[in-house]
Order: structure tokens, then sequence, then C-alpha cells
């Protein structure tokens, strides 16, 4: 059996979605409706703290794509954190490591996030 | 309060026994009817003279759970000494039926021999009604999974090649591992001739499962076969094909896939292989003299995700003895032994051991090795071999 | 081809002594004849086997096209025998493995020492004069039965898995299985069984045969157990003090030494 599990925090420099267990075309679909749940404003940033996610497949991948895609919509940001190894190799094999901004940890995509998400 | 206590201190074993709110039968060994509460009597109909010593059990059933009793029920109670929840109808006096479940227990003397039966027996009319319709509706499901996977398996028939044909001068071979009977997989794979003595082959893999994924890997297949005719290379018509697939997007998540798509033309007593990677695993080369390489194709973007999707052509050339292998990432992503995904270059690592020689040997090292991993395997795998025959091999 | 494993193949007692082959009924697994073996073992060797489908045999190995007529249960029987090599075999078949084992003897006659019908029934449905004891609509609610029961089976087998404490020599890993079916392989069975009419061939049976049945058994009345031994020439019939249709569970001794006086004698 997979397990995932995913937890919105909504801190003040802005909503964080944590990514965890296997991300795969069973869970995907709850990945995707968490990040729908934030209607995230414009010019905030949607950071997804992957740091306990253990497999990501092409669904995942495209859950992923799909959550920039409505971040972007919304005219908001997205960045990943604390993407594993393996999921920055997926992202190197697919072509999409330049595609994603990416940072180490959730805190520092908050820090690097120029707009005062207390504004909107 | 008082009378309260009373009532309770009132309250025979002998009238719980007859007025509980379920049926007692003691039976002897052979099923003859000992003792029956008054509650079953009246759920029967029956006098208790016409029952005590004169029937068994097994006569109070219907033909169909008299049959089930002596084959299942009976066995089983004698074996284990206890036996619960069984559900069977009992006959009344008037002819009509009841729904109960049944437990009984086997009541042993103190030197462990079998005395008598206990039964308790619930009424379970509601209990049944809900039953009923579990059943009905597993057996509806059961003729939906049928008719499910009849669909699925003619469906993944139409998205791949039938047979491959015969390249001349080379060995081509084709495997298809389907990771679930009733969904159709996104795994797609085709191999035919464009013009002169040029081919192309491609092999990919759709994002997702299910009858969604199918359309996207019909599209994706008719555009590639109509594009590697019109356009001068694999770059060119992988972005053809990231086009047409981002024309066709609905809602917010995207419908994309990776594949390799690749030209094969006669050079020498070889071949020369250009192809282009849309964020596919990397094709592997092994040659003749055992050793195996990934193709670098690092760069190439996933088809139908990205408006200006970047696509990155490499071009190879096929010795006699070589074979190139594409594989989708069923193969790069199955769980071995434990919880460890099997990556590109683990594969690189086995097929470096390999001793094979042909893409007929290699599909089948491959099979075996996705046997392997029996259920690890969680995703389709396809698999599309092309090898250049040594020389003097003439086999068709 | 595998009958061992395929049919969980169990070899037990003498070694050298006369070799009885056991054949459960419909509705349970070897485990039904545990009560008979320790007395049977004493004097020969015992080899008890699972049908395909029921206990411990390989579900995998079931197909509906073997499996609808009785005729692939014997091809079963005979690849134990020829497998393990067995000769002279006193064959044993319980209810609907009598039958099974009068197939298996008419194929290959020379394989057999002799035949033991315990509760046969060569046709369960009514045909004319002939009272098999039951109607076509009997089975057909016998079938349905076990469709309604299919929940119940769950349920049944809980106490069995979770062992039974009060009873140790029943409690052990075997019987986590006992009379354990497939519920689907089960309705096919019961459907397998129920309507053959395997009464012509019984005057085929060129083995020494008997007849044992039950003195009240709702299932194999003992006017079909004077039929069946009518029937096949020479045979003799037994008629044990028994209740039941499964008089190795209910009269254990008795049919331990009936069996073991005719599977002994010269």
């Amino acid at each position: 059996m997979t397990s995932f599990t995913v937890t919105t925090l909504d801190l003040e420099a802005g909503p964080v979605v944590e990514f965890a267990g296997e991300l795969d075309s069973a869970s995907a679909p709850r990945a995707l409706q968490a990040v729908e749940a934030i209607s995230p404003r414009p010019g905030q940033q949607v950071v997804l703290d992957l740091t306990g996610l253990l497999f990501c497949d092409s669904s995942g991948i495209s859950a992923l794509i799909a959550a920039r895609n409505i971040a972007h919509s919304a005219e908001a940001g997205l960045a990943l954190a604390g993407v594993p190894r393996h999921l920055a190799r997926t992202l190197v094999l697919i072509g999409l490591d330049t595609f994603f901004t990416t940072y180490a940890t959730a805190a520092q995509a908050q820090a690097a996030w120029p707009e005062s998400p207390a504004g909107g | 309060m008082e009378t309260t206590f009373s009532a309770l201190l009132e309250d025979s074993a002998e009238d719980l026994y007859e007025n509980a709110p379920c049926g007692y039968l003691s039976t002897l060994m052979d099923g003859t009817i000992a003792k029956i509460n008054a509650t079953l009597l009246g759920w029967l109909g029956h006098e208790r003279a016409e029952l005590l010593g004169r029937r068994r059990f097994a006569d109070l059933l219907p033909v169909g759970d008299r049959i089930y009793h002596e084959t299942h029920f009976a066995p089983m109670l004698r074996m284990h000494g206890e036996i619960g929840g069984i559900a069977l109808e009992l006959v009344r006096a008037d002819g009509t039926r009841m729904a109960v479940l049944v437990s009984s227990t086997v009541k042993t003397s103190a030197n462990g021999t079998a005395q008598l039966i206990r039964t308790t027996i619930f009424d379970a009319g509601d209990r049944r009604a809900y039953e009923h319709e579990l059943l009905r509706a597993r057996q509806e499901a059961e003729q939906e999974r049928d008719r499910v996977q009849l669909l699925a398996s003619t469906l993944q028939r139409t998205l791949l090649p039938p047979s491959l044909p015969d390249v001349p001068g080379m060995d081509v071979a084709a495997y298809y591992h389907p990771a679930s009977a009733d969904e159709v997989g996104g795994d797609f794979y085709d191999l035919f001739p464009l013009t002169g003595d040029t081919w192309a082959f491609f092999l990919g893999d759709v994002s997702g499962k299910g009858a969604e994924a199918a359309v996207v890997t019909s599209l994706t297949r008719y555009t590639l076969r109509a594009a590697a005719v019109q356009e001068p290379g694999p770059a060119s018509v992988l972005k053809r094909l990231n086009t047409a697939l981002l024309k066709d997007q609905h809602g917010a998540t995207p419908r994309f896939c990776t594949a390799i798509h690749g030209l094969l033309e006669p050079a020498g007593d070889g071949a020369k292989v250009t192809l282009a990677s849309g964020g596919h695993p990397p094709a592997l080369v092994i040659r003749h003299n055992g050793a195996a390489e990934l193709l670098d194709t690092r760069g190439g973007q996933l088809i139908g995700a990205l408006p200006d999707a970047r696509f990155v052509e490499v071009e190879l050339r096929l010795r006699p003895g070589d074979t190139l292998l594409l594989y989708s990432d069923g193969l790069t992503e199955a769980r071995t032994h434990g919880r460890v995904r099997y990556d590109e270059e683990d594969l690189r690592d086995w097929a470096d051991t390999l001793d094979v020689g042909s893409a007929t040997e290699t599909v089948a090292a491959v099979s075996l090795l996705l046997d392997s991993f029996g259920d690890g395997v969680d995703d389709d795998t396809a698999l599309l071999a092309l090898s250049v025959r040594l020389l003097g091999d003439e086999r068709p | 081809m595998d009958a061992r494993r395929r049919n969980n193949v169990t070899v037990i007692g003498c070694e050298d002594a006369p070799t009885v082959l056991l054949a459960h009924g419909f509705g349970c697994d070897q485990n039904l004849w545990r009560l008979v073996v320790p007395d049977l073992s004493k004097r020969f060797r015992i080899v008890l086997f699972d049908h395909v489908g029921s206990g411990r045999s390989d579900v995998a190995a079931w197909s509906p096209q073997r499996y609808t007529t009785l005729d692939g249960y014997a091809e079963d029987v005979l690849e134990i025998c020829a497998e393990l090599d067995l000769r002279d075999v006193v064959l044993v078949g319980h209810s609907v493995s009598a039958m099974i084992a009068v197939l298996a003897a008419n194929r290959e006659p020379e394989r057999f020492a002799k035949l033991v019908l315990l509760t046969p029934s060569p046709c369960y449905l009514d045909d004319g004069d002939y009272r098999g004891g039951f109607t076509r609509a009997d089975i057909d609610e016998l079938l349905d039965s076990l469709e309604s029961n299919y929940l119940g089976w769950s349920a049944a087998m809980a106490p069995v898995i979770a062992g039974n404490p009060d009873r140790p020599e029943v409690a052990g890993e075997l019987e986590a299985a006992f009379c354990r079916t497939d519920p689907a392989i089960a309705r096919v069975f019961a459907r397998t069984t129920f309507l053959s009419d395997n009464r012509a061939d019984l005057a085929d049976v060129t083995v020494r045969t008997a007849v044992l049945q039950c003195s009240s058994d709702a299932i194999a009345p003992r006017e079909v157990g004077q039929f069946v031994h009518d029937r096949i020439e020479g045979s003799v019939l037994v008629t044990l003090d028994a209740i039941g249709h499964c008089p190795q569970l209910s009269a254990p001794e008795q049919t331990a030494a009936a069996i073991a006086e005719f599977a002994g004698a010269r």
C-alpha cells in the first residue's frame, strides 16, 4: 500500500503545502485539491514543501505542473522546496529543472519572495 | 427503585431462556432436537411436542440450506467445536421462510466427549435484505469488471502495432507488460517505414491511466505517424506533437507524454540512428562487446505541458551486434525487493553484465528482469529494441 | 506439471504398507479425514490431497474448462498416482469423490486394487423411477444458498482463523485453512457435483468395490447406496450406524474399521 499525506500551513509569509509519501495517480487528485483549496491571492507565493516526498510518478509531475498553472492563473507564484534527490533527477530527465523555482527549504522560499503577503 | 430490583431478582434463568430475544436450540450430536425455547417455537409456529425427539435441526431447513448444512456446517462444527454467523433460512410450520443467522457450539463432557450442540438463532430479516443488496452489487461489479477488462484489452491492442514489420538487416523486438488488467495503460510504441530505406520508431508514456490517457495515447500515436512523414527530423516531429497536445488540453491538469522518436537508416554494415527525446528516460545502447551506455538526451522537455518545449536530438551508429533499447518508466521506476526503486543507472549496470547479441534476446532478458520484480512493477512497461544483425546471420 | 503442489498432497503412515488414497468430497478438504487417519495410518500408507479450489490447493491451477466436469478431477487423481508412482492403490472417495474415483478407476483400472465409495451418489437428481433425492428446483436452491452465504462464509472463517483455545487438538496451522474454499469455485463445484449423472459409469467398474453408506443421510439416501451396489458387479455394501453425510466425522472409528477391513482383505 502506498500512502500520501497533504498538510496545508497558512503561515504569515504565505501558504505552505506539504506533500509527503507517494505522489502518484492515486494521490495526485488530493494533492491538487489542496492547492486549489488555497485559492492564492495575486502577488502571493504558494510553496510546495516536498521534503517528505518518497516517490513521484508522471501523474505526480502532472499535479506539480497543474499546481503551478493554478498559481500562475491567479497571478500568484509557486515554488518547490526541499525537492528530494529522486525528484530532482526526474525534473532534469524531463527538462523541467529550470521550469520550477526551487529552494532548499520552505523558509528560504518565503524569505526569497519579494512581495509582502500581508498586502494581499 | 425497590420494585425494579425485585422484578430483576424474579427474572429467572428459565424465563430468560424461554423468552430471550433470540432462538435457542439444543440437539443431540446427530441433530435430534432435545430442547427449544419459546421464542424459536413462536417463530416457527410449531408445538414443542412436534419437534422434541422427533425432528433434527436440518429438518427445519429448506433443501438448499440442508445440503449446505450437511456438507459445510456440520463438518466444520464437528472439527472446530463451534461455528458462527452462518446465514440460513428456517421453514415455518406454514411453509413460509425466515432468514436467520445461526451460531452453534458443541458442549463436551469433562473427558472431552462431545455431548450436545447448542445453537443460537437470530432473526436476520433486516440483515438479509442488506446482504441481498450487497450480493446484487457484487454481481454487478463482477460483470462490470469483466466488461472493463475486455474493453481495456481491446483498446490496448488498438494502441499498439499488432506486430512489428521486418526491417532489412535488423532484428526488432517489442514487449508490453500491462500493470493492470482493468485499465488501459499509457505506454505506446511503433515502428514503421518512411521513404526509401528510412524507418521511423517511437516509444513513449502518457501521464495517467484509463480512458482519458488512452485518448491522449491515440492522438499522440497518430500525430507522430503523420509528423514523421512530413517533418525533417525527430526534434521537429516532437515539436509538432507538443503543439497538438497543447491544443487538446482540458482543465488545469496537463495531459502530457514523454517519448523518444527516432529515424533509422542503413549505413555501411550497420545503421545510423537519429533520435530525439522529450523528457523520456535515456535510451540504452548495448554494444556487441557487451558494454552498455545510456544515451544522453538531457534537456529534452516533456511533451504537451509547455508552450515552447525544447527537444534534444542525438545521433549514433549501430554496428553489427549492437542493440538499441527504448523502455518506459515502468521499468526504471519499479520497486525492487524492499522499497528501493530501480533507476536508469541500475538498468545500465545490469545490462553491462548481459550477454546478448540481438534485440530479441535483449527483450527476453529484460522481460525476465521485470518478472523478477513481481509486484514491484506498478506501472505499465513497454520495451522496443532494435539491433543490427551480425554478418552471416541471415535469419528472417 | 506438479500435481503434488497443485493438490497439496500429503503422504503419511507405513511406508511399505498398501497405499490408501483418500479423496475428500464437496465442501471441505483433506482435513475431513483427520479423525480416521490415525487408525488407518497404523496399517496403511496414506495419501491425502485437496481438490483444486479447496483447502491449500493451488487456486491458480483452477480453470472452468477443466473443472466443470468430474473428469477434470479424475484426471487430477490419476496425475497424483502417476507422479507419486502409486500402484495397487485402494482409492477411497467420499461424496462426489466417490464418482470421481469411479471415473479414475475406469480410465486406468490397472492402477487400482480396490475402490471404497463412501456415501456415494451417481446422480443427485430424481429421474423417472430413479430417486436421487433432489429435484432440479432443490439444486437451484442450493446454488442460491451458496450465493447468499457468500458473506456468511467469511464470517464463519473468523473463529477458525483465530484458533480455538478450548480445543487444542484442533488448533494449529492446518485448521486455519479447514474447509476454506473460494466461494466462486465452490459455486462451480456445487453445480458440477449436483448436476452430474454418472449412473452409466457404474457398470464399467472392474475394480473390486465396497459401498459404505450411512443409516441416515440427507444427501445420499440408502436407496441410492443400494443402487450403486446393484450396478457395480461383485461390490459389497456396508451400512454404517451413522447419521449424516460425513461418517468419517460422526462415526470415525466405525468408518476407519470398515475401510481398513475391506482394504486389508485379500
